[in-house]
């Protein structure tokens, strides 16, 4: 089990210009360990399609990773998702799975303690899938590891499906977001640009 | 002059209108387009498992760049209503749709009972400020360049829905 503020800045530690697309409460703390022009804030965009969204900004931005901090409540509301993301999903995509076991941001009730996402991974054909057959199940669950991991995943062809095991016990900042369109149109503008 | 669309005819417009991506769902309706495209190398055809999926993937693809289009069923629209708001007029995204109006060629012939899927389908679009017009034979494919510039110029989802079997 990670601490999540321990995992973020680990991760913004090693980003340099990768898309990073959040959701959930990964998007109260990121912005806390992390300013950068390709952040995007999923959160009120469609329930469970934070990683679909990030598929789609993967396949344009071949060249550059798109990260994605995905919930595991959000997950399981499109688990249909991972079918395709195992069949779809570019090279260039690193998708962390923070696995709480319940659904965090709403108080934290549990949904069934039963589920688990590795076998929900490996039964979509994530293991070998993807666009170029070089996907990759990982989970990490501690801090060193993730550390030592995290230069590999970044750089290493995928995609990637990493569960991290996290609890959270720092107090979470107020949800404070931005407009809708401002917030996308900043991110395909900051994308484009710099193609 | 008969009443469906050409799918040949259609890839040509996607081809003309520089689509990159197809988000597509096989029905039967559609079937024959799904068979084109999956044979055509410079549009890339994404099939999702439901519709939302198609949505958030689209809004991905075009704020990397590309120039998606979804080929929805009536059906899949309506269970991908969170998606279409979350990715599509919330934040003003020009998502292109290309609409498979269900039940529209049975309620045209007064065959009963009426599919609810063509009732809701006009209301629904109308409810959420999306603009469409009809593809029903080849002659119309022309909305194909309404949709797609007024998707462009209002920054906003539009869309055309076809209400017969796409034919060879």
């Amino acid at each position: 089990m990670i601490e999540r503020m321990d995992m973020l800045k680990a991760i913004a530690e090693k980003r340099t210009d990768e898309v990073v697309v959040m959701t959930m409460t990964t998007t109260l703390q990121w912005p806390l360990v992390s300013k950068h022009d390709l952040d995007f804030d999923f959160l009120a965009f469609g329930m469970g399609h934070a990683a679909d969204f990030a598929m789609g900004v993967a396949l344009s931005q071949p060249k550059r990773k798109t990260i994605v901090f995905k919930g595991d409540g959000g997950l399981l509301m499109s688990l249909g998702s991972m079918i395709t993301l195992s069949k779809y999903a570019p090279e260039n995509m690193l998708i962390f799975l923070l696995e709480n076991m319940c659904y965090e941001m709403v108080g934290g009730q549990e949904f069934s303690q039963s589920v688990n996402f590795e076998k929900i991974a490996s039964g979509s054909g994530f293991e070998g899938g993807g666009r170029t057959g070089k996907g990759k199940i990982e989970k990490i669950d501690n801090l060193l590891e993730l550390e030592n991991s995290l230069p590999r995943l970044l750089t290493e062809p995928g995609p990637h499906f990493v569960i991290v095991p996290v609890q959270n016990n720092e107090e979470l900042p107020p949800v404070n977001h931005s407009d809708h369109a401002e917030r996308i149109v900043k991110l395909r503008t900051n994308l484009l640009k710099s193609d | 002059m008969s009443l469906g669309v050409s799918a040949e005819k259609t890839l040509q417009k996607l081809k003309d209108l520089q689509f990159t991506h197809v988000l597509m769902i096989p029905d039967s309706e559609s079937r024959l387009l799904f068979e084109v495209l999956e044979k055509e190398t410079s549009i890339e055809l994404i099939t999702p498992c439901r519709e939302g999926e198609s949505i958030a993937i689209a809004a991905g693809l075009w704020t990397g760049g590309s120039n998606p289009l979804i080929v929805i069923q009536n059906t899949g629209l309506m269970e991908a209503g969170d998606s279409l708001r979350g990715c599509g007029m919330g934040p003003r995204v020009p998502l292109r749709m290309m609409i498979g109006w269900r039940g529209y060629g049975g309620a045209m012939s007064n065959k009963l009972p009426i599919d609810s899927a063509y009732t809701y389908t006009e209301p629904l679009l109308n409810g959420w400020g999306i603009p469409f017009w009809h593809l029903m034979k080849d002659d119309d494919l022309e909305v194909m360049d309404k949709m797609n510039k007024t998707a462009e110029e209002t920054s906003m989802p539009a869309a055309v829905i076809t209400g017969y079997t796409f034919k060879e």
